[in-house]
């Protein structure tokens, strides 16, 4: 018996570790521990290839957080708070293309929900503070909002729509951590099904007509609340059990 | 659909951008461009000590640089230069096992050709300087040793290298015996820089980083027999 297979988009980049400084494949561990704690077993796909072969392997794919979407992927100018990834980017958006051709089970993550709606023919606000007039959305980095000491940027309430499917995973009302400046204004083919209530920036979509395909605006893997990647890997195994009758056919 | 390569990953506290000491899942991407010029598509392998179930889904294995391994695994005391990094060592030593059980093809890269010797039944020098009396396969923090490796004439590491031997190095441990494996390369100072499995499809360990040049004879050979 093996576990869902779960890719996680990572990072090519720049890093500093003891007296190193290192262009590196990466992730934080949390993602990795989310997806082990709930089941799967996680891999680490870098944005560098140029191709989507990959998703033939898995069982599930996670994209993770990250920078800013450049604009020009929905047809906007670029805002001077916009800070871009072009290997991300291209690699991502092909990668969320493939994984939902295929329906792929997908969880996408902050960025990760914003590749969703963009790919699904969406846009996306580039700065949120001009639009709502605070920083609400982006606690301040390396903090845990949720703490209890914690100030009160970057936590908020998520109200969930009635009948959706995260409705039925994460019930009507929660309380998340956020770290985001940009967020979802158009969901194109997804639904938008959860929100903030104070400023109404979308927070939850997903797609009604796929086996398993939601993005969450916060950090679910930064908290003890894996709901979302425990729904992520079920769907991925059950994707995984049917896979070998679809080969001997 | 390109072979599938899996890396396996270090575990530290990284910082970039305006993240400080995140503890990550990270490998030099070195190691990754060598497999993608080699035409094989790579995966990272966070530590994971739970199974090694991962390999149904790859096609290869790298297993990278990195620590010292923890010397219990070849029944040794800890000596007072050794640095291991035990969050690595089980989950590692999982898969190259069950990779050497199912004959998956399996590049080990400095400490992963140590962990391979060890997983082979075989055991290490802890600090090689202390034996040698020199320096040169690590020179200073952060510097390659610059060395020449004489390869056994037949093996598979003599006909993917022909007449180049230089070498890269940067450790200070070493292969004492290597267990069930064959020791197929050395620097003159003799010390072991090459380590096959000549009963197994492709079973190389070498003591140097080819992915730092991306070395695309060893890289290639491993995503051709990936195949």
């Amino acid at each position: 018996m093996r576990r869902p297979l779960i890719g996680l988009t990572a990072y090519a980049q720049q890093v500093q570790y003891g007296s190193n400084d290192v262009m590196a494949g990466m992730l934080p561990m949390t993602y990795v521990r989310a997806v082990h704690a709930t089941g799967g077993r996680a891999v680490l796909i870098t944005p560098d290839d140029p191709g989507t072969d990959v998703i033939e392997s898995l069982d599930g794919i996670v994209f993770a957080g990250g920078g800013d979407i450049d604009p020009a992927y929905w047809g906007a100018e670029r805002h001077p708070e916009t800070d871009v990834d072009p290997a991300r980017d291209d690699a991502e958006l092909m990668l969320m293309r493939a994984a939902l051709d295929a329906d792929l089970p997908v969880l996408g993550v902050c960025r990760g929900m914003q590749v969703m709606a963009v790919v699904g023919g969406g846009t996306l606000h580039q700065h949120l503070p001009d639009i709502i007039g605070n920083e609400r959305h982006r606690a301040a980095s390396g903090t845990d909002p949720l703490a209890a000491d914690a100030s009160a940027y970057g936590r908020h309430d998520v109200v969930v729509q009635a009948g959706s499917r995260a409705h039925a995973l994460l019930g009507s009302h929660l309380t998340v951590n956020s770290f985001h400046h940009q967020a979802v204004d158009k969901p194109g083919s997804f639904d938008a099904v959860g929100w903030c209530p104070d400023d109404r920036v979308i927070e939850i979509i997903e797609h009604p007509e796929r086996a398993f395909a939601l993005g969450v605006q916060w950090h679910p893997e930064r908290t003890p609340d894996l709901r979302v990647f425990a729904a992520l890997t079920e769907a991925a195994a059950l994707r995984a059990g049917v896979q070998p009758i679809a080969i001997a056919a | 659909m390109r072979p599938i390569i899996g890396i396996t990953s270090y575990v530290l506290p990284a910082s970039w951008g305006v993240w400080h000491d995140l503890p990550s899942a990270l490998v030099p991407y070195d190691y990754v461009a060598a497999v993608r010029e080699a035409g094989g598509r790579a995966v990272l392998l966070p530590p994971d000590d739970e199974d090694a179930d991962v390999l149904t889904a790859l096609d290869g294995l790298v297993l990278a640089g990195g620590p010292d391994l923890e010397p219990r695994w070849y029944g040794a005391e800890r000596e007072p230069l050794t640095e291991s990094h035990p969050e690595r060592d089980e989950g590692e030593f999982l898969l190259a096992r069950r990779a050497l059980e199912i004959d998956l093809p399996l590049l080990g890269v400095c400490r992963g050709m140590q962990l391979l010797t060890v997983a082979a039944g075989g055991r290490l020098h802890q600090h090689l300087p202390d034996r040698l009396g020199h320096e040169k396969h690590r020179p200073a923090p952060g510097v390659y040793g610059e060395q020449e490796a004489r390869f056994e004439p037949g093996s598979r590491i003599a006909a993917l290298m022909g007449d180049d031997v230089a070498i890269q190095c940067y450790h200070h441990q070493g292969v004492a015996d290597p267990g069930s494996l064959t020791i197929t390369g050395r620097t003159e100072d003799g010390v072991p820089e090459t380590i096959e499995d000549p009963a197994r499809r492709f079973v190389l360990g070498v003591q140097w980083h080819p992915e730092v040049v991306r070395d695309r004879r060893l890289f290639g050979a491993l995503v051709e027999a990936a195949r």
